[in-house]
């Protein structure tokens, strides 16, 4: 169950090759309005240097996650994330030299929804559903801080 | 008339400021003698300030300090769209309900529940792009910001990180005249969509805080500008033109005190001439446009002050809270490094694609923008004073421009609209489209008195009732007789009548008290009903009292 979050993974980071479109490409099929400009992709993660891709920091990724895990089941979790990880590295032996990255790999219709209201029919199950509620706000412990 | 300035006609929190209260060194040490709830221009300008001699004599050295320094300022605005539904379901969002009361699985996020983009969000985002002169992304798409916080059911923000809808634009901007005027461009780096979170508060004592998620999945726009802006006053008026702008395209009502426009502030400086860039301050709790010009000279003056102490280092890259009671800004507590948000795009949203003809589309029905209307008053040979009036608020515009079309002379018009009409509606709290005034009457009016059909005092009696009751001029003038006397003759009879009827001052004036031709003039004016053409009537009576003598 915690397997899910563990999945956001740090070191996860494109190979040398592709390194050279996220920072500088034009995009042949759908442009920027105006068209004469590259569109600089910044990523949220660190590039490795080698080709191989990072080992799992795992204590920093349940911390991240807020889930606490004993040293024993660091331990025991680090080489299965890193099977993992290495699995889907298995995707860095593909050629992309001559692709353009996607922005994403659906290719669904937009799905938008018309701007009119809809008052969800069952509130009462929902509040009830709340661990601690006291009318009319949802009761938390203080947190004063952001992360 | 216009001599009282108004600078908009509904409640605004941009304030008007003497020009002695400008040196930002005296802002500093004068703002803990100021009342500090007033918020109204006047309370301002009424200050006295006391001040020994060894404070005038820091201020100078601040101020001299200040002047060795450039301050980089720039500005992130969170717009909370004006949409009748939130960005990712179909709960309605109303100001002011009763908590937990607009809330769906989705937006509280509930397992299986999957978020529905609303068509309208994008359309105001492409507004606002245009409006702000960016490029916009043809195919943009959503991203996960991830963290974990009470008031973010999901535990993650739906935002969008590197590729955003809207990229690279600008916005120009005229200062107000009381701060010197001119015209400045702003950078705009980005614009784009993205959820708001819900309303955390804290108990006074317990140990519990409380949320309430109605605010949940409200969509917003985020505009990011560059670090253009070098002074508090350029800032304010930056926050001020979005506002305008955002109100003008109907996006969003852009109330900084109802929390749809927020503005969090960036400032650093550095000394003049230097190339990189000192250590950036942010600031938060900036609740009214006058708080964003105080904090920021308030915060160049505390790093300028550090800087020049050799204790340039105690600047740390934070965030501050501004205090409004105080007038200062103090550090929030200081994170440990930088937050890690896990950016990854949004699974569960396809692709944003927007298409030339969606584009054009939005574009050609974009209204007149500010920046148009100053320019368009500008050229009419308005004065910058009321072109900033009048183009401030778009009923305002909307209300002069039908009356100059009709036929009204641009600069009575002007007058009239930010003198009394202006002032009427500051009594009565109405806005102009609330006054029973309309723009048909006040060109008729204007128009009535241009012809001497009525004197311009009868015309101020006439508005005033068709500000409180409406009607039609013609009626007013007609059921109240109200026609101007123009004919001399008519006038001759009245000015004699009064002379032979006050032969005492008639013999003081003669004796050399000329300032009794005012009540001469004044008593005509009274059997005539007020309705003696001023002009003429004293032009007769000069005559007549002079010609006995």
């Amino acid at each position: 169950m915690g397997s899910k979050g563990l999945l956001l993974l740090k070191g996860v980071a494109p190979p040398k090759k592709q390194s050279n479109y996220i920072f500088n490409y034009t995009r042949t099929r759908s442009s920027s309005w105006s068209s004469k400009t590259p569109i600089f992709r910044e990523c949220s993660t660190t590039t490795a240097t080698t080709s191989s891709l990072e080992p799992p920091d795992v204590p920093r990724l349940a911390e991240t996650a807020r889930i606490s895990l004993s040293p024993h089941e660091v331990d025991e979790f680090a080489p299965k994330i890193r099977q993992v990880i290495d699995w889907f590295g298995q995707l860095q032996a593909v050629d992309l030299n001559s692709v353009d990255p996607a922005i994403r790999a659906d290719n669904e219709t937009e799905n938008l929804r018309d701007d009119s209201p809809e008052t969800f029919e069952n509130r009462e199950a929902m509040i009830a559903a709340i661990p601690s509620y006291e009318e009319p706000y949802i009761k938390v412990p203080k947190v004063l801080n952001k992360e | 008339m216009a001599s009282t300035l108004f600078r908009t006609i509904q409640t605004h929190s941009f304030m008007l400021y003497p020009t002695t209260l400008l040196r930002r060194s005296n802002g500093v040490f004068y703002c803990t003698m100021k009342s500090t709830h007033s918020q109204t221009a006047t309370q301002e300008k009424q200050q006295i300030r006391v001040t020994p001699q060894n404070q005038q004599n820091k201020a100078k050295t601040l101020d001299k300090i200040a002047k060795d320094y450039e301050a980089i300022i720039g500005i992130e605005t969170h717009v909370q769209l004006s949409t009748l539904t939130k960005a990712f379901c179909g709960c309605p969002y109303n100001y002011g309900s009763q908590p937990n009361t607009s809330i769906c699985p989705i937006c509280m996020g509930l397992p299986g529940a999957l978020p529905v983009l609303n068509s309208k969000v994008i359309e105001s985002a492409v507004k606002l792009g245009l409006a702000l002169n960016c490029k916009l992304s043809l195919n943009s798409k959503f991203d996960r910001k991830q963290y974990f916080y009470p008031d973010l059911p999901k535990g993650y923000q739906i935002s969008q990180f590197d590729i955003p809808i809207a990229t690279g634009g600008y916005l120009d901007v005229d200062l107000p005249i009381e701060f010197g005027g001119g015209h400045r461009r702003f950078g705009i780096t980005r614009v784009h969509m993205e959820e708001d979170a819900g309303k955390l508060l804290h108990s006074e004592d317990g140990d519990y805080s409380q949320v309430d998620l109605n605010r949940a999945g409200v969509p917003l726009l985020e505009i990011v500008s560059e670090p253009d802006m070098r002074t508090g006053v350029e800032a304010a008026e930056y926050a001020a033109e979005l506002q305008r702008l955002v109100r003008y395209l109907g996006v969003s009502n852009g109330n900084m005190q109802e929390g749809s426009l927020r503005c969090d502030v960036n400032v650093s400086i550095r000394p003049v001439g230097q190339l990189e860039f000192g250590t950036k301050v942010e600031i938060k709790n900036l609740n009214s446009f006058s708080s964003i010009n105080r904090a920021i000279d308030f915060e160049i003056a505390r790093q300028a002050l550090l800087y020049s102490q050799g204790q340039g280092d105690q600047i740390v890259q934070e965030t501050r809270l501004w205090e409004e009671g105080a007038q200062k800004t103090i550090t929030m507590r200081k994170k440990e490094g930088l937050s890690d948000y896990r950016y990854f795009p949004e699974p569960d949203l396809p692709e944003v694609i927007l298409s030339a003809e969606y584009i054009n589309s939005i574009s050609s029905s974009l209204p007149e923008l500010p920046e148009m209307k100053r320019q368009r008053y500008e050229k009419m040979g308005l004065s910058m004073q009321d072109v900033l009036f009048l183009a401030n608020d778009m009923n305002v515009a909307q209300f002069f421009d039908a009356t100059i079309a009709k036929g009204a002379d641009v600069k009575l018009a002007a007058n009239w609209i930010m003198g009394d009409i202006a002032a009427y509606m500051k009594n009565e709290k109405l806005s102009i489209n609330e006054i029973k005034l309309s723009s048909e009457e006040l060109a008729e009016l204007i128009a009535s008195i241009k012809s001497s059909t009525i004197s311009g005092k009868i015309g101020k009696e006439i508005l005033f009732e068709l500000m409180a009751k409406g009607g039609t001029v013609k009626r007013i003038i007609e059921e109240r007789d109200l026609v101007q006397i123009v004919d001399p003759s008519e006038i001759e009879k009245m000015v004699n009548k009064v002379l032979s009827e006050n032969p005492k001052q008639l013999e003081q004036y003669r004796g050399g008290k000329t300032k009794l031709q005012g009540f001469f003039a004044g008593q005509v004016m009274k059997i005539s009903k007020g309705k003696a053409n001023p002009g003429l009537l004293n032009k007769i009576l000069i005559e007549k009292l002079n010609a006995k003598s």
